[in-house]
């Protein structure tokens, strides 16, 4: 917990120049990366970290991902596995609201958040009996059996080809460029962010933190925690759930099989990456997760060129290369800084005012 | 049709027994809920070829090569991930095995290209024919090894002095401490036969399919198997797998291909609520 109450008058004023300066920037990127320009200074394509804006748009959404599961997981204790049964939900919400029924979009978001209000309180019942590593196994139980009718529904009313999304407008501002997509989501992400972090610090959230920490001491204090962890896992699923229904009008097609095992792995690889518990750390895990492998795409050059290891590495086996640094990385974060990127960043801070004298 | 689909499915289901037997020994030793196990069964698959396709062994050389590099590998992993990890919460050392799965599955790829590989062993092919039911050699070939290989192990631990020190481990790692055994050596031995055993199972599934990494998803059949069994059970873990094997031909000839794993999933989740320490497992008590 960190106490920023008693600032001082020029640290304020540091503090909110540096939001403006965050302000600036974010509005400023989607010009960047559209125009391949900056200031009317043409940028290279190394330049630009090989990042498009659909990538950094994938991220956003991938936040909102990461966020609720560390709501879920970091804050609330509970592990899943299940997340990206989440994503289906809202896909598939979608699916039927917006690409069938044909209702506007901003009533198939609300559709896609209760429904993953609803489907997260039933995912969430085997909390109630079962503790800790048989939960986690009820969770993926849980991944298997959405995925499951998701396939089944999939292949009901469409085919092998995918469930296509289209028409996200809210009123009569159409979804229908990248830029426009990045300040909808950013928005999106920001609004969770604030009110996620609302939430963990009214008399409920601390209780759950405390649910957390130690069950047994929450109960005796008069917490009732299984309402506690079925409230946690609804307004985590419905986040999630929402979401996947974005994902889904963004990629405009998407099969069950973008939903697998490994989509939800990815969400508990940006949390530990970021650091566990951390709001902040959830958007860097998040951040790192997705421009990563673009990052190290741009770093392959022409194919023609390359040769032995580099080649394997940065243009055939590109994918893999990828996924084997993701998962060093996750190990030796895990076993060096349990607490993430954000955790090692506070400690260095740290270690540099102690050295500073303060 | 029906006696066809038992044998299968028990035939299978040995070979999931088998990994699930490692996953216990594991389990039991370090308290790890291992979901690199189903990667430990691609890694027997490749070594397989690498013995007997790459190195050109003969066939008792290649399984020689076969236990022994597995052995070592889940060692080595004991040695490098689990022990600095020990203590600590329980998602960090769950994440840490995806982790390790991500990384072997993308150090396989990358050895030996994201294609699968045909495995050929001089096991024998044709099929044998009782009543109307038809018994491929190689089904009963895996069922056999993997039967013989959970006598071999259950004599392990019971009749060997090793064995009993492993045993001692798992039931109290602190009680063995104070008596003298060398905890770390006992569960460096525990990972090195579960990944074996894994790595037997998917030498059998390697040639039954194909050696590739989606071998994976069949190995990770261990883990309701274990649950389904109990987890701190061995007997449990084969019977568990059984079940599992008999379950997936069942479900994939009698309701559709695509439902078995629902199927088990859905079975996992019932037993889950209602009796979650499972068949043979035993009942954990909350302590403070």
């Amino acid at each position: 917990m960190n106490t920023n109450t008693s600032l001082s008058r020029g640290q304020a004023w540091q503090k909110w120049l540096w939001r403006l300066l965050a302000v600036a920037v974010l509005a400023y990127l989607p010009v960047v990366l559209t125009d391949r320009a900056a200031f009317g200074i043409a940028l290279s394509n190394m330049q630009l970290l090989n990042l498009g804006l659909t990538q950094v748009n994938l991220m956003l959404i991938a936040m909102l991902g990461a966020l609720s599961l560390n709501y879920l997981t970091g804050s609330a204790g509970l592990i899943s596995i299940g997340h990206a049964a989440f994503y289906a939900t809202g896909a598939m919400t979608a699916a039927i609201t917006g690409s069938q029924l044909g209702w506007p979009f901003p009533l198939v978001l609300l559709s896609a958040a209760v429904s993953g209000a609803l489907v997260g309180v039933l995912a969430g019942l085997p909390s109630l009996r079962v503790r800790g590593l048989y939960f986690v196994l009820s969770t993926l139980a849980v991944h298997h059996v959405i995925v499951y009718v998701f396939l089944e529904y999939q292949f009901k009313f469409f085919d092998v080809v995918g469930i296509p999304y289209a028409g996200a407008k809210l009123g009569g501002w159409e979804l229908n460029t990248p830029i426009r997509w990045y300040f909808f989501l950013l928005a999106l992400v920001v609004l969770v962010y604030a009110g996620f972090a609302a939430s963990l610090r009214t008399r409920e959230g601390r209780a759950m933190q405390a649910m957390r920490d130690h069950e047994l001491a929450a109960t005796s204090m008069g917490v009732d925690v299984r309402i506690l962890r079925l409230k946690a896992f609804g307004l985590s699923s419905a986040v999630a759930s929402v979401a996947g229904a974005l994902f889904a009008y963004l990629l405009t097609n998407v099969t069950s099989e973008a939903f697998g095992i490994t989509f939800a792995i990815q969400f508990i690889a940006m949390i530990i990456i970021g650091g566990m518990g951390s709001l902040p750390g959830a958007l860097v895990g998040a951040a790192i997760w997705l421009l990563l492998p673009s990052i190290i795409g741009g770093l392959a050059p022409r194919s023609s060129e390359a040769v032995g290891l580099t080649r394997l590495f940065l243009v055939e086996g590109r994918a893999q290369f990828v996924q084997l640094i993701f998962g060093m990385l996750v190990i030796v974060l895990l076993i060096f800084a349990p607490r993430g990127i954000t955790g090692l960043g506070r400690d260095i801070r740290q270690l540099l005012a102690s050295w500073r004298g303060r | 049709m029906f006696g066809q689909v038992l044998f299968s499915g028990l035939a299978l289901g040995s070979i999931y027994g088998l990994v699930a037997l490692g996953f216990t020994v594991i389990f039991k030793a370090t308290d790890v809920f291992n979901f690199a196990q189903g990667m430990f069964v691609v890694l027997g698959a490749y070594l397989a070829v690498t013995a007997i396709s790459l190195l050109g062994l003969p066939f008792p050389l290649a399984i020689l090569f076969l236990v022994i590099a597995s052995a070592l590998v889940g060692a080595v992993i004991h040695i490098l991930l689990i022990q600095p990890l020990s203590g600590r919460p329980m998602l960090s050392v769950i994440m840490l095995t995806i982790a390790l799965s991500i990384v072997l599955r993308s150090v396989i790829e990358l050895t030996y290209g994201p294609q699968g590989r045909t495995l050929s062993t001089p096991l024998p092919m044709g099929v044998l024919v009782v009543g109307d039911v038809r018994m491929s050699y190689l089904h009963l070939w895996a069922a056999l090894v993997s039967w013989l290989c959970m006598a071999i192990f259950g004599a392990f631990f019971r009749f060997t002095s090793v064995g009993l020190l492993m045993r001692a481990t798992a039931d109290g790692h602190e009680a063995a401490v104070v008596s003298g055994v060398n905890v770390n050596a006992m569960n460096r031995v525990a990972w090195g036969i579960g990944t074996t055993l894994a790595a037997i199972g998917g030498l059998f599934l390697g040639q039954l399919q194909i050696a590739s990494p989606e071998l994976e998803t069949i190995g990770l059949l261990a883990l309701p198997a274990v649950v389904i069994g109990g987890m701190q059970s061995i007997p449990g873990a084969i019977i568990g797998g059984l079940l599992v094997g008999v379950i997936e031909q069942m479900a994939s000839a009698y309701i559709s291909p695509k439902s078995s794993d629902i199927v088990i999933y859905l079975l996992l989740l019932v037993i889950l609520m209602v009796r979650p320490w499972g068949l043979f497992g035993q009942r954990e008590l909350g302590r403070v």
